[in-house]
């Protein structure tokens, strides 16, 4: 199969609403996926994902920018015109057609000689393991078989892109480890050009040559997932990145020294002094006895080799509160739920009486600590950690970039 | 692409409903209107020998019939609707509290809709009638000698009253069908915390089915007084294309046929046309008031 | 409760079980009151088509027939009599009818259905809008024009009116329907997006999406809107009593109501069993329908409710 690379230049999507509200999906996306390259397209709901692959699809027509199969410029080529598979959230099998039905209906749109199709509906069915399923319906299937279905039927054409929009979404945990190797195998076998949707970060690092994030139709980043982990580009990346999730303190730079309060976590050089947002991978602590961080151990968890400890933040308030990059999901349900109660004037009176309480009590602020499980740490134990340099990264604190 | 429009395709599907739409109910709106003020349209050719204003409605209003046709329509409607509307309901509730004979109950209550007026309308006046009829054999066992219901020479009332049985009865199947899938589209969740609750059977019909159902309530209120400001069928099935016993069954849709039954006779169509408009106005009103009421008291 | 003894605890169960009892007695007694309350004009019609005039008339009303008093009689005078009004004629026409005016309906549905389940176009929600205002419209507005049309199409002449033209009346101002145009687009509507997406990238026409996926996904809606409409023409009186100008013509409806006024001024207990048998002839196709096809109309018509 001929593998081929996909260019799209300054991309980007305006959805129009009937009251002339404008949405802006996907804004000046620039990015080259490499041939033969499976790449994960990784963002939180809403970031446009799907809408850039539509628009690579040819379903949605960009506002602005180009889309290149290898040198050719396809922006206004008719979908079924550029080449590509398409596999869907929800499989978009078509319920009153057998599997069979189903994998040899786009090649009977091609007018495909009938035993031809055959011969190539049973290949790939056999590839991804579902040929001895070929008379059954859409219903009688399982989640993951349906999956392998549509993946089949994406791939009869012998496209020369794979697009896949959350394929994993819809089945349980063990399934979806199993079945995404599988799209691994049978991309590496088929040697095609796939780009992966997935809003689920561990998805997208373990299967992808290379992931790109999104987030508000932007992309924040480009690379090999190890790379994007270690060197995340912002805020928002080193925190969609990990699990479990990088600890993030308020802290300041001065005199080339990170401070959390009164404790230096590490240094840095040719750095102004500022207001930082300082973030640590859990793996990123070591217990070390003359180190200025002295914390207490809340609770401890031993899996393993690995002893996770979770530890009060050394300083408070926490700085979940009101940076505009911390814990946004987090603020706005509770924006929400505000609001609800604000027309609620039943609760209003009773909370007045005092009869409710108004809000649960505040949880401290805690971070996590990833050490050997060599050391034999009790919960309430008074520790020193300090921070592996590369482990920790600086962010600005009104932009959420890297310092 | 998905978000592009597509004018023409979309009106090339569109367009076999399309002409048939445009002739038969779009032009045939404006153009009932429009007969309504001509003076003495002629049917065949169109021709007309002026304009009025308020000439057929003033003809309409004057016919000898068309108060006595305002009167049985609004009777048939404000009897046969709540009756059968309140009755199906509680049919329906209780058809939804039994699991056995369920299907076979449904079944029968169904029946009425699919079968035809004219025939089961002939099978009510034999049951109705005056001295071989079931009907007044029942009431003979409570020593009620024997009412003329529909033969020639019946009394309007005793007309009328076999009649809204009879609609009533037509009218019970529709709604007990739809009512009974709407309680079964009702979550059980609600009645099961009603339960726990412990809310008597009655308390939970009025504080959870009723206000539940009053959407579909409304709607179904609504449609049926519209069907019944239209009762026509029913009454020729039951009592002949005259209406009743020199026409006193006649209603506001009897007097749109009567008179386009004789489209030769100068003026009728003219007054057919008045009295679909008066109807259409009756409809509007009810529609409107409907739309008040239901506004107010319809639960979400 | 639970600090109660055995003793009250089994009292109050076993009321709970009166209670049960009484509550089914009741709601199975009064369920098979209205059953009967329905099924009576039937049964009527079906006993009277077999009874002899004297049963008829009898002072008592006869409520059973032995097999060996029935009279089959009255089927053969009211369907081969040769004064008799012909009904396997009036069937012949009804059923030409209804097929005609199904078929046509069932095409101008699925294609407009499609148009605003699927498709994006100018004055689309304008058009609706119009259509569902339609909706509130009594026909009778309509029908008084669309006798002066059909009359204008030369279909409905008084002297010499052709079978063909009389068909033409009948069928064409029906071959569309408002109301089922909304009821398939919102079963067309539920069918997600990504299957015609899924299409569209496998190079799938509209049309041969409409066809090949939409159709049979919707099937069991389509074949509810062919039962609903075929019933509806099976049923019709008013139109086709205007249009056709030849007993000839008739629909069964109006074949039945002519037979029912040309014995008015007779001694009719000799022709009311004729006349049950007539209706109960026109009555027994629907029924055979109804009960090999119940579970699709009565969802049809459940969800016509609902559409409220
Ligand atoms: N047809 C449309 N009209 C208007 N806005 C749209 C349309 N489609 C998507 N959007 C908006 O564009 C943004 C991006 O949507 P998109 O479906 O691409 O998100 P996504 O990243 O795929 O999210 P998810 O992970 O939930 O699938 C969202 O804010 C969405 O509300
Ligand atoms: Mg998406």
């Amino acid at each position: 199969m001929e593998t081929i690379e996909i260019k799209l230049k300054n991309l980007t999507k305006v959805f129009q609403a009937k009251n002339k509200e404008e949405t802006v999906a996907v804004k000046d996306f620039d990015i080259t996926i490499p041939a033969g390259k499976l790449v994960g397209l990784l963002g939180p709901s809403g970031c446009g994902k799907s809408t850039t692959l539509y628009m690579i699809s040819g379903l949605l027509k960009p506002t602005q920018g180009r889309i290149f199969f290898g040198d050719t410029d396809v922006t206004d080529v008719a979908p079924e015109k550029r080449g590509i598979g398409l596999v869907f959230q929800n499989y978009a099998l078509y319920p009153h057609m057998t599997v069979k039905q189903n994998i040899m209906f786009p090649l009977e749109n091609i007018k495909m000689e009938k035993e031809k199709a055959l011969e190539r509906a049973y290949f790939y069915a056999r590839l991804v393991g579902i040929d001895h399923l070929m008379n059954r319906k859409p219903v009688q299937l399982s989640g993951g078989q349906q999956q392998r279905v549509a993946i089949a039927r994406a791939l009869v054409k012998e496209p020369r892109v794979l697009l896949l929009d959350e394929p994993l979404s819809n089945l349980d945990a063990r399934l979806r480890l199993q079945t995404r190797e599988e799209i691994k195998r049978i991309q590496k076998e088929t040697g095609i050009t796939t780009i992966f949707v997935t809003h689920d970060q561990e998805e997208a690092m373990s299967i992808s040559d290379e992931i790109v994030l999104m987030r508000e139709g932007i992309m924040q980043q480009k690379g090999a997932p190890q790379q994007v982990y270690d060197e995340p580009g912002n805020l928002f990346v080193a925190k969609f990145l990990g699990s479990p999730p990088i600890n993030l303190f308020e802290g300041e730079i001065k005199d080339e020294r990170v401070m959390v309060g009164d404790a230096q976590l590490g240094r840095v050089e040719g750095k102004k002094d500022q207001d930082v947002i300082i973030g640590v991978r859990p793996e990123g602590f070591k217990i070390v006895e003359r180190s200025s961080l002295k914390v207490k151990v809340d609770y401890v968890e031993t899996i393993g080799r690995d002893t996770t400890l979770i530890i009060e933040k050394p300083v408070d308030p926490t700085i979940t509160e009101h940076s505009p990059y911390i814990d946004e999901d987090h603020q706005q349900e509770n924006d929400h739920v505000e609001d609800d109660m604000a027309v609620d004037e039943d609760m209003q009176r009773l909370q007045e009486e005092g009869s409710i309480e108004e809000t649960a009590p505040e949880k401290k602020g805690t971070f996590r600590a990833i050490v050997d499980a060599d050391h034999r740490i009790q919960p309430g134990d008074e520790i020193k950690l300090a921070v592996k340099p590369h482990k920790m990264f600086l962010f600005d604190k009104e932009t959420g970039e890297l310092v | 692409m998905l978000e592009d429009r597509h004018d023409f395709k979309a009106w090339l599907y569109l367009l076999p409903a399309l002409i048939l739409l445009i002739v038969f109910t779009f032009y045939p709106i404006i153009n009932t209107f429009m007969i309504v003020f001509m003076v003495d349209y002629d049917f065949l050719y169109g021709d007309y020998t002026g304009w009025t204003l308020t000439g057929n409605i003033q003809a309409v209003l004057g016919h000898r019939q068309f108060w006595p046709a305002i009167r049985n329509t609004v009777l048939i409607a404000f009897v046969s609707v709540p009756l059968s509307v309140i009755i199906s309901l509680f049919i329906a509730v209780w058809l939804n509290s039994i699991k056995k004979l369920q299907g076979a109950f449904q079944t029968i209550f169904f029946l009425p809709y699919v079968t035809n007026a004219i025939a089961v309308g002939l099978a009510f006046a034999v049951i109705f009638n005056r001295d071989y009829g079931l009907f007044n054999y029942m009431l003979s066992l409570f020593g009620i000698d024997p009412i003329n219901w529909v033969a020639p020479g019946s009394p309007w009332r005793f007309s009328m009253i076999a009649l809204l049985v009879f609609i009533t009865w037509n009218g019970l199947a529709f709604k007990i069908m739809v009512f009974l899938s709407g309680l079964q589209s009702i979550d059980k969740q609600y009645y099961d915390a009603a339960r726990i609750d412990s809310a008597s059977r009655s308390r939970i019909f009025r504080k959870i089915t009723v206000p539940l159902l009053s959407p579909m309530i409304a709607f179904i209120t609504i449609t049926s007084f519209i069907g019944a400001f239209k009762e026509y069928t029913a009454i020729v099935g039951m009592f002949g294309e005259q209406m009743g016993y020199r026409g006193q069954l006649i209603t506001i849709v009897g007097l749109v046929y009567e008179a386009l039954g004789e489209p030769y006779v100068a003026g009728s169509v003219s007054l057919a046309a008045s009295a679909a408009i008066v109807l259409f106005f009756m409809t509007l009103l009810l529609t409107i008031f409907n739309m008040w009421v239901s506004k107010k008291r319809v639960h979400y | 409760m639970s600090t109660q003894n055995n003793e009250t605890t089994y009292d109050t169960r076993r009321q709970i079980i009166f209670k049960r009892v009484m509550r089914y007695t009741f709601v199975y007694g009064i369920l098979t009151f209205f059953a009967l309350l329905v099924i009576i004009p039937f049964y009527w019609m079906i006993l009277t088509s077999l009874m002899t005039p004297d049963k008829i008339a009898s002072d008592i009303p006869i409520m059973f027939l032995r097999f060996r008093d029935m009279q089959f009689g009255n089927y053969y005078e009211a369907m081969f009599a040769p004064e008799a009004p012909d009904f396997l004629r009036y069937m012949g026409n009804t059923v030409l009818v209804a097929a005609i005016s199904t078929v046509g309906t069932i095409i101008t549905t699925i294609l407009s259905a499609f148009a605003f389940a699927r498709l994006q176009f100018r004055f689309k929600e304008l058009f609706f809008l119009l259509l569902i205002a339609t909706m509130m419209i009594p026909g009778e507005m309509f029908v008084i024009t669309n006798f002066i049309t059909v009359s204008r199409f030369g279909w409905v002449e008084m002297v010499d009116q052709q079978y063909y033209h009389a068909v033409l009346a009948m069928t064409l101002p029906f071959m569309t329907s408002i109301f089922y145009i909304f009821f398939l687009r919102q079963t067309f509507k539920q069918i997600p997006n990504e299957l015609y997406y899924a299409a569209k990238v496998d190079g799938t026409k509209d049309f041969q999406y409409l066809w090949k996926i939409m159709v049979p996904i919707a099937r069991p809606t389509i074949i509810t809107i062919l039962i609903l409409n075929a019933m509806g023409t099976w049923n019709a009186y008013i139109w086709p009593n205007l249009v056709s100008t030849r007993p000839a013509y008739n629909l069964v409806s109006n074949g039945l109501r002519e037979f029912a006024t040309a014995i008015e001024f007779l001694p009719q207990e000799e022709y009311i069993g004729q006349q049950m048998a007539a209706a109960f002839v026109i009555t027994f196709p629907i029924l055979v329908v109804f009960f090999l096809l119940k579970k699709h109309i009565m969802r049809g018509v459940s969800r016509s409710g609902i559409k409220g």
